[in-house]
């Protein structure tokens, strides 16, 4: 049993929590405890850099010494939460002075930076430390028939300092797909716009637009589903896409989910069934 | 000798309706630009590209490769071929430029945009001599601010892999923020050019911009445009423009995120754009469904030791006063009212395992929505 601690950031708490409970079944079908690091904070969400760049490695460094302290590893599954964590930990590797100045700060809760944990996001977590082979022994319903479109998110891919995988042709999220048996699609025209989800407090209608392209040509290509390992990207595609003036009425989901329908865990369970754009296929 | 195939977009306005693609056959040696050079010296010398200083100094043989916008001088052929599997490379013009022959693009207009964020010095005659047999000195620590900006190349590989021009007409583009940012923390710049330079960079898009992080990624000289865009949307909320959703959306992560560890999603749609009913609409769905909506987060164990933290940075960055001490008065207020005590006390006593009882079932319960 790998053990490894879990970030959950705003995505796996409060209303979402059934997010975590999905992702606690889906990790145990492949032999992953998943311990909960409660005592962090929100990462910012890219949108504290604006503010000030210190303070969002601050954040970040007390939530990676969080893990630390706990000899932990730590998993990440929201992209930005990722790569803005992911970015804050280059910069304390990297510049010995803000290291020096924050963890004089982090003294006081008695914790300290040290650099000694691997931060994972899911995509490199399953390919490297789970490995295909497991998940794909963990199949128990195959998820035969489903043309499944592959959703990266940017944040997982840019900047290449923090990207997890190939920025200009990834190949995790396929490799995954297919373990679950599912035919990925994986040529369509705005696999790699951006799904516009930190757009829409501060440009609306630019979110609006980002899903427009997306959803269209996912349609387009024929697929039944879109999945991606970024809740905030499956929010915009199941939340906010209920903002456009015609929702095309795609259906999507958070990659765990479709796991936790493969490893045999019911529809109800898995969340595949709580979407506002309702997962028709089974 | 090892190949590949290049499929060239090729389009000549004067004789083609439309454009259409060449394969070529070119050694796996070099760079791209090597490859191009081949095929002009070797295969087919009508084929129009712009090269010049061969070196990722002059910025002109920017264009896409399987649709990823790569400096050809600077992209070796055998990269391309490991990354692609053998597949056959296909060689586009930048996009969101227009096309004037093969893969040569017209940048007036990008060029165009970037001077409306006004990209150059205006001198603050109490810092600049107006004399010039007087210097105005820059010291290294001071070049800190901007040494990345400057190598800037105008090769407009951000221009083309942006999000916000994609689907915003007027929008700037990720290069023109980043030469205006250089100038907002030039201490050579008088006050009211940087005043002007937000003022023009709000009506340029600055809001807009997604955050996707693809300017970092194309850049071939390290700037980081993105992160300058944040710095001036920083800057717009401090010279006080703060009318625009995004700084609105700002304040609440500051405020918040100080106050309970967390952002409240349930607040974000009335924060912003004054949407109540958005709350009220959530409230009332959980509340059909037989859960109780809490309006707070959880506050994270060890918030107060947090805030220490949060403030510390804060003063010494001279932006404590960014923190709207009565906004996190209210917040503390809605806490106590909602768990029946202080917010001190709540922090301590959620986590005191089995101890908390109905305390910790409360904190059980739901909060925050998602919709706009």
């Amino acid at each position: 049993m790998v053990k490894v601690g879990f970030y959950q950031g705003c995505c796996f708490q409060g209303q979402d929590a059934h997010m975590f409970e999905t992702m606690k079944k889906t990790f145990k079908a492949i032999d992953v405890e998943l311990v909960l690091l409660e005592e962090t904070t929100c990462c910012g969400g890219n949108t504290i850099d604006e503010e000030n760049r210190k303070l969002s490695y601050a954040i970040n460094a007390r939530n990676i010494a969080l893990a630390e302290a706990k000899g932990l590893d730590m998993l990440i599954s929201c992209n930005t939460c990722y790569m803005v964590i992911a970015k804050a930990k280059r910069a304390m590797d990297k510049n010995k002075k803000l290291r020096e100045e924050i963890n004089n700060l982090l003294k006081e809760e008695g914790l300290e930076y040290r650099g000694t944990n691997r931060i994972y996001h899911l995509l490199d977590f399953f390919r490297d430390v789970v490995g295909y082979d497991r998940i794909r022994k963990a199949v128990k319903r195959p998820l035969k028939g489903w043309k499944v479109a592959a959703y990266y998110g940017c944040h997982v891919l840019y900047p290449r300092e923090t990207a997890v995988d190939n920025s200009d042709n990834p190949s995790s999220l396929q490799e995954i797909l297919k373990a679950l048996g599912a035919k990925v699609i994986d040529e369509y025209e705005n696999k790699d716009a951006c799904c516009g989800y930190h757009s829409f407090y501060t440009d609306k209608n630019m979110t609006l637009k980002k899903l427009d392209k997306i959803l269209g040509s996912v349609r387009e290509a024929g697929a039944d589903i879109i999945a991606t390992p970024c809740p905030l990207c499956f929010k915009s595609f199941d939340i906010y896409q209920t903002n456009m003036e015609n929702p095309p009425g795609v259906p999507s989901s958070f990659l765990p989910e479709l796991m936790a329908y493969a490893f045999g865990i019911s529809k109800e369970e898995s969340g595949l069934s709580h979407h506002l754009i309702k997962v028709e296929k089974d | 000798m090892e190949t590949a195939t290049l499929k060239v977009f090729r389009f000549d306005p004067d004789k083609d309706k439309v454009p259409y693609y060449q394969d070529y056959e070119v050694p796996v040696e070099g760079t791209l630009l090597n490859a191009l050079l081949y095929i002009k010296d070797n295969l087919d010398p009508t084929l129009s590209f712009r090269a010049f200083c061969r070196s990722e100094v002059c910025g002109s043989c920017a264009m896409k490769v399987n649709g990823k916008t790569k400096l050809a001088c600077k992209t070796p052929m055998k990269e391309l071929v490991e990354t692609w599997k053998g597949k056959p490379l296909r060689i586009d013009p930048l996009d969101h430029l227009k096309v004037i022959r093969d893969l040569v693009v017209d940048i007036d207009k990008p060029i165009e945009k970037m001077k409306t964020l006004i990209p150059w010095l205006v001198p603050d005659p109490r810092v600049v001599p107006t004399d010039p047999m007087h210097e105005s000195i820059i010291y290294p620590e001071e070049l800190e601010a901007y040494k990345d900006q400057i190598h800037c190349m105008l090769c407009f590989s951000c221009y083309s892999a942006c999000e916000a021009v994609e689907d915003y007409e007027r929008y700037r583009g990720p290069f023109a923020f980043s030469r205006a940012y250089r100038f907002q923390v030039d201490r050579r710049d008088i006050e009211t050019a940087k005043e002007k330079r937000i003022r023009y960079a709000i009506s340029g898009g600055l809001w807009s911009c997604v955050q996707c992080q693809k300017c970092l990624y194309v850049c071939p000289k390290g700037v980081k445009p993105a992160e300058d865009i944040q710095n001036l949307r920083g800057q717009a909320v401090r010279k006080g423009f703060t009318d625009k959703p995004g700084a609105k959306k700002l304040k609440h992560y500051v405020d918040w995120i100080y106050a309970t560890g967390q952002i409240n999603r349930l607040y974000l749609p009335e924060e912003v754009y004054g949407n109540r009913e958005a709350r009220e609409k959530l409230t009332k769905a959980y509340e059909e469904m037989g859960v109780e909506v809490w309006e707070v987060p959880k506050p994270t164990k060890g918030l107060m030791k947090f805030r220490d933290i949060y403030l510390e940075i804060l003063s010494k960055e001279e932006k404590a006063l960014d923190l709207d001490f009565s906004h996190v008065r209210k917040i503390d207020k809605m806490v106590s009212d909602i768990f029946k005590a202080d917010i001190c006390t709540i922090v301590d006593r959620v986590h005191e395992e089995g101890k908390g009882g109905k305390l910790i079932e409360k904190l059980k319960g739901l909060f925050g929505g998602d919709n706009g």
